[in-house]
């Protein structure tokens, strides 16, 4: 097709976008409705993502050390933990620690003092794994080890939070599917009436000798610039919107011990080529749709 | 420039469209096509852009056979043909001026040769002054004039006219009748089908009836139904 022709037909376009406003701006909007939908189940779980990690790193595991290690010998062992597959960081808490914050945690000083002489308190390992998935072989490989008495983790809250994880990705794919699948039933819903709205126009195309491919290229420039302002539109409401959410939830961050969301600029480098994508593919796709099917004259 | 062999042609409900069909038009001819409602006049038209194809015999246009023609060759034989019908067929949403550039953007004619051709034609069929009209703004006879400078901007060898002044007054169809004399003697082979008798009679070119779906009459220089002539010179 020659330049000329090229740019004949983009007018066209944006012409029919124009002259169409109406139907143009209800596709817009359920591209937009679609786009959003799919926006905010992307937020949802990448947070709920976000805040498992944030997590992860306070469910550690604890390993307690046996009576009568030498300090050479403490030193060693933590060495050893250290270079296990699947350990972040590994802190020793001494038996006075241990018994420190035990008395601190029951408000009473006293405690300390008691039982300072005799501390029934083992030292231990606090361990922060990078995977919390793999925990359960990482506190296997502990119990071997020579020096480690006895391993307490979170199994529980642990597995519990990775249920949670994959339900929630789960449940956005499945979202994701069908909201592409009602995006495209609109879309080509659109152009079908707007088909259906030119077909007189069409077929006076036809008997002028227009072909098939100078008949849609314009139609398929409207879908694609439909979805185009569809997802513009979206990336500029998820940027506020989300803005604001950060700035509500930083207010009461103090209350959620520390605990914070994804920031704006990580959700939307994600989302802004994801929407492009999806707004003009839906767009392009729906419209090649409606319009194969409606143009044989 | 067209030629008819032995074509037939038999609607899937038994109507007959047109029955073993055989003629030869020159180029630069003025042909009349007459006949009654359902006689084939119309699917003899059809069948000359390929909106109708015939079950046996072969349809030659500009030596081409376009009985084997595909599909996707069909624009393209459509730009040879002008064609102008009884209801004007204007795009509603285009001026004058882009409805007659709208068949140059087709071929992909440059804006250059555009901006010469449009004015040129407008000027030929006497709307330059209403170049920028939409066609609801226009006359009957204004409206199919653009339909006619659409069918000629392209130096189309054949004109085929459905019944152009078959939605107009008498004196507005004498307008559309000059313009289509004038556009015949450019060398453009016209083909027109229609129903009024003043017009065939007065203009004196060839004439084909078809009744029935056959030829029932090929005259140069004749009149619409010489049966009638006569019958009016007896009364």
């Amino acid at each position: 097709m020659k330049w000329n022709t090229l740019r004949y037909l983009f007018k066209e376009g944006i012409i029919g976008l124009w002259r169409n406003r109406t139907m143009a701006l209800a596709s817009i909007g359920t591209i937009i409705l679609c786009l959003l939908i799919l926006g905010m189940s992307y937020g949802i779980g990448t947070n709920i993502d976000y805040l498992i990690e944030q997590m992860e790193t306070k469910f550690g595991i604890t390993a307690y050390l046996k009576e009568g290690l030498e300090a050479e010998e403490i030193t060693q062992l933590k060495t050893q933990v250290e270079a296990m597959n699947n350990v972040s960081e590994v802190i020793y808490i001494s038996k006075e620690d241990a018994l420190k914050s035990f008395s601190e945690d029951n408000g009473d000083q006293s405690l300390f003092m008691m039982f300072q002489e005799d501390n029934p308190l083992p030292a231990s390992f606090e361990i922060i794994t990078s995977n919390v998935k793999e925990q359960t072989a990482l506190v296997e490989a502990l119990n071997q080890l020579d020096g480690i008495d006895e391993t307490v983790y979170f199994q529980n809250e642990t597995a519990s939070f990775i249920r949670i994880r994959n339900t929630v990705s789960y449940v956005c794919l499945a979202i994701l599917i069908i909201l592409v699948v009602v995006g495209l039933m609109l879309m080509s819903n659109t152009i079908k009436l707007t088909v259906y709205i030119r077909r007189r126009e069409i077929n006076i195309m036809k008997y002028v000798g227009a072909t098939n491919s100078f008949i849609q290229v314009p139609f398929l420039i409207e879908g694609m610039l439909i979805g185009l302002l569809g997802a513009l539109a979206s990336i500029v409401m998820i940027t506020v919107g989300y803005d604001w959410i950060m700035q509500k939830v930083a207010i009461m961050s103090g209350a959620l011990s520390g605990l914070a969301l994804v920031p704006t600029d990580n959700i939307m480098q994600a989302l802004i080529p994801t929407y492009l994508i999806l707004g003009v593919g839906i767009g392009l796709i729906g419209s090649a749709v409606a319009i194969h099917r409606h143009l044989d004259v | 420039m067209i030629e008819l062999h032995g074509v037939t042609k038999v609607y899937s409900n038994g109507a007959v469209g047109l029955n073993n069909v055989s003629l030869r038009i020159e180029k630069g001819e003025f042909v009349f096509i007459t006949g009654n409602s359902g006689s084939g006049k119309s699917t003899f038209l059809k069948m000359l852009y390929k909106e109708v194809d015939p079950d046996h015999g072969k349809i030659v246009i500009n030596n081409k056979d376009i009985t084997k023609m595909k599909k996707r060759q069909i624009p393209y034989l459509r730009r040879e043909l002008g064609m102008v019908f009884q209801d004007f067929r204007l795009l509603p949403n285009k001026t004058v001026y882009e409805n007659v550039a709208f068949a140059m953007e087709i071929v992909g004619a440059s804006s250059r040769e555009i901006r010469k051709n449009v004015p040129i034609v407008l000027g030929l069929v006497g709307l330059s002054r209403k170049a920028r009209c939409y066609p609801n703004e226009l006359s009957g006879g204004e409206q199919q004039r653009t339909a006619l400078a659409r069918a000629i901007v392209n130096n189309n060898p054949i004109l085929i006219a459905d019944e152009p002044t078959g939605n107009l007054d008498p004196a507005t169809s004498w307008e559309i009748m000059n313009c289509l004399q004038e556009i015949n003697k450019r060398g453009v082979t016209i083909i027109m089908a229609t129903h009024e008798r003043e017009i065939v009679n007065t203009l004196k070119k060839r004439v084909i009836e078809i009744s029935n779906g056959q030829i029932s009459k090929d005259v140069y220089e004749g009149g619409y139904d010489d049966e009638v002539e006569y019958s009016q010179i007896f009364i």
